[in-house]
């Protein structure tokens, strides 16, 4: 069980972090398109597209990798009173009624939706240099994949934390320096709020790392 | 029960069960699945590949089985699923929030804060209560660029807060500043969530940026005269700073600390929000330049580190992934309940009310300064407030109006317990005999204020409504 919630946990983290990159490409297409278009009165055909394929990948791609950091907003303001296994049980069955069936059928539903994009071949209309759009379409199905295997994790972690009564620990990226300066207690409360959780030491000094 | 009533059920079980502690973009998914599936419930339409085979009386029968499983599977709620899923991925507003967390996120990394908190308090030594005037002009000039309330509050609870604990500040006077400081990133633009409000009512961001920057910079000057005004009546609260809490500098120096700490950002602020002010870019054009920006600043501050961009990169990923999935769930979730008529029975209900414009606009705006407590801006905006949209028409209020109240009116929802963002920040970084209550306490002012704005607004509403009209006419 601990070793799936690893490998979950993992692969989640890994496709998402990948996608994440999808900014620095949107970032510079957008800007390009703003260049060539002042600066040489030549707008392209392709940065419209390209630009929302960015964002709609990158946010698609890490609703898993948001979930295995537990960032998805929540309303826990009863829920973090609660002794850990009142939390796990009332969470593992929220999980079966509450998430497979939305994200099984985001599953099936994308699938019909991009095979029929792929058996067109399907262009976007947005922009007149016929951009592709079905590989898009398929980014429904590929999240909606992750999202079930996060999801089986976060269930798995319900059963420990049931039989222990208390949560496994959460891999958390170290790099992003989270657990140095906020305590646990708080940055859990932290985590379920409409920001991933930052921290950043003002005085830094630059190129020492940490 | 006729189909009104179920979209009540809809509703209210939905909120009995996200106060459960749930992920709230999957309970909404899995909620407009589930009742969606009821809504769309049609049985000559998801058997008619059946009733078909039966007729023809040809197929056999493990075909006539497939199919009548496969029947169950035509309901027309996954086919809304996925096109509404599909229309968050593409729709061209929601571009900008990436770009904008990005932007935030990098300058937030670039070293800047600390140079203009210090090169602040010392232009504003003179002034009573000057640390914490240096702090709240920090804030929200910090907080305009950077649109993250975290990076804020805890930037500058690590710097501008011990620095007023030690100057002998009162601790919640202290906390209320950096707090309500860093809340003003969500209002004054560019600012995510007016673009995520934009994305909810259909009312143009560009309108939406100007009309809110008026009203963002009448509560940031609020807030300064009342600290000053505070630290004026009651010098215990801010006591005045000796000469070893800040150092006598000349005007020349004073003039270049300023041009290499508050000059830059000021630009790089003032470049963003005037190309979209003026139609040179669209916001999310805009936001791609500001990050570059952001970017170009870490290299001149040398805070450009592998390791930092590589955070911002990761943070921006999952922030995003938050507020988007989050309309996911709820754009479904949206048209499930007004096919169901759920629409109609909430705007039937408050026209039943007889209530007079002001009053409506002040029980809405009651409603979500409580929800406020419990829940954030992203559930509110996203969820809630799309409730209230379609009776503006009644009422005859503009949405571009309410939205503005809206935007201030959620300030309180980062300074209101149980669930205030900017408090547990500050707790998380505060040294420990620091206490939530004196934070919370400390808050309580600036909510006065929030309401003060408000009530003003009201009064004047040509204060929203004067920039957008004199850039792009009524």
């Amino acid at each position: 069980m601990e070793f799936y919630i690893r490998f979950a946990d993992k692969t989640s983290a890994w496709v998402g972090r990948a996608f994440a990159w999808c900014i620095i490409l949107m970032t510079f297409g957008v800007a390009y398109e703003v260049v060539v278009r002042y600066v040489f009165r030549n707008p392209t055909a392709w940065a419209f597209d390209i630009s929302y394929m960015m964002y709609g990948s990158l946010f698609m791609m890490a609703g898993a990798y948001t979930l295995s950091r537990d960032g998805h907003v929540r309303a826990d303001v009863f829920y973090r009173l609660w002794p850990v296994r009142v939390q796990a049980g009332v969470e593992l069955v929220l999980y079966i009624i509450f998430f497979f069936p939305g994200v099984l059928a985001l599953v099936f539903a994308g699938w019909k939706y991009a095979a029929r994009s792929i058996r067109f071949q399907e262009v976007s209309v947005m922009s007149p240099a016929g951009v592709p759009i079905f590989q898009f379409k398929v980014i429904i199905v590929a999240a909606g994949v992750l999202l079930v295997i996060q999801g089986i994790a976060q269930v798995f972690r319900c059963i420990l934390a049931l039989r222990r009564g208390a949560w496994p620990a959460r891999e958390s990226d170290v790099e992003e320096l989270e657990t140095q300066l906020i305590k646990d207690a708080d940055r859990s409360v932290l985590a379920h709020g409409s920001e991933a959780v930052d921290v950043v030491t003002p005085k830094d000094p630059p190129g020492s790392g940490r | 029960m006729t189909d009104p009533q179920v979209a009540i059920l809809m509703l209210g079980s939905f909120i009995i069960i996200i106060m459960l502690g749930f992920p709230i973009a999957f309970t909404l998914m899995a909620m407009a699945v589930g009742f969606g599936y009821y809504a769309y419930f049609d049985v000559a339409r998801q058997w008619r590949i059946y009733d078909r085979l039966v007729a023809g009386g040809e197929a056999g029968q493990l075909e006539l089985w497939l199919e009548y499983f496969q029947g169950f599977l035509n309901n027309r709620i996954f086919d809304l699923l996925v096109n509404q899923t599909y229309g968050v991925m593409s729709n061209d507003v929601f571009t900008a929030v990436p770009l904008f967390l990005f932007m935030g996120y990098v300058v937030e990394r670039a070293n800047i804060v600390d140079r203009l908190f210090q090169t602040l308090q010392i232009a504003a030594r003179r002034i009573p209560g000057s640390m914490a005037v240096a702090a709240l002009v920090t804030c929200a000039l910090f907080a305009t660029a950077t649109g993250i309330v975290g990076a804020v509050v805890t930037l500058m609870g690590l710097l501008a807060f011990p620095a007023m604990l030690n100057a002998r500040y009162n601790t919640s006077f202290a906390s209320g500043v950096i707090c309500a400081g860093g809340t003003l990133g969500i209002l004054i633009p560019p600012s995510i969530m007016l673009i995520v409000y934009a994305a909810t009512s259909n009312v143009s961001i560009v309108r939406l940026y100007a009309g809110a920057l008026l009203p963002g910079l009448l509560l940031a000057g609020l807030y300064v005269v009342y600290v000053v005004g505070r630290a004026w009546l009651q010098p215990s609260v801010a006591p005045k700073l000796t000469d070893e809490d800040v150092a006598d500098v000349s005007i020349g120096r004073v003039i270049f600390l300023m041009i290499t700490s508050f000059v830059p950002l000021a630009v790089l602020i003032f470049s963003v929000l005037g190309a979209i002010l003026f139609g040179l870019a669209t916001p999310s054009e805009a936001a791609a330049v500001g990050a570059l920006g952001g970017l170009t600043l870490a290299v001149i501050y040398r805070a450009l580190t592998w390791d930092r961009l590589r955070e911002s990169v990761y943070l921006t990923v999952r922030t995003s992934a938050m507020v988007c999935w989050l309309f996911v769930g709820s754009w479904t979730f949206a048209s499930v309940f007004s096919y169901l008529g759920g629409e109609h029975l909430v705007s039937d209900f408050v026209q039943g009310l007889n209530l007079t414009p002001l009053m409506f606009l002040i029980m809405a705006q009651l409603i979500i300064f409580l929800l406020g407590w419990p829940l954030e801006w992203s559930e509110i905006i996203i969820i809630f407030v799309p409730i209230f949209l379609p009776l503006l028409a009644v009422f005859d209020i503009d949405p571009l109006f309410f939205g503005i109240l809206v935007a201030l009116n959620l300030q309180t929802s980062f300074l209101t317990p149980p669930m205030a963002m900017s408090a547990y920040y500050l707790k998380g970084i505060a040294p420990p005999q620091v206490r939530l209550a004196q934070i919370f306490a400390g808050c309580m002012p600036f909510l006065a204020m929030v309401f003060v704005t408000m009530v003003v607004l009201y009064s004047f509403p040509n204060i929203v409504f004067w920039l957008p009209e004199q850039l792009y006419g009524r």
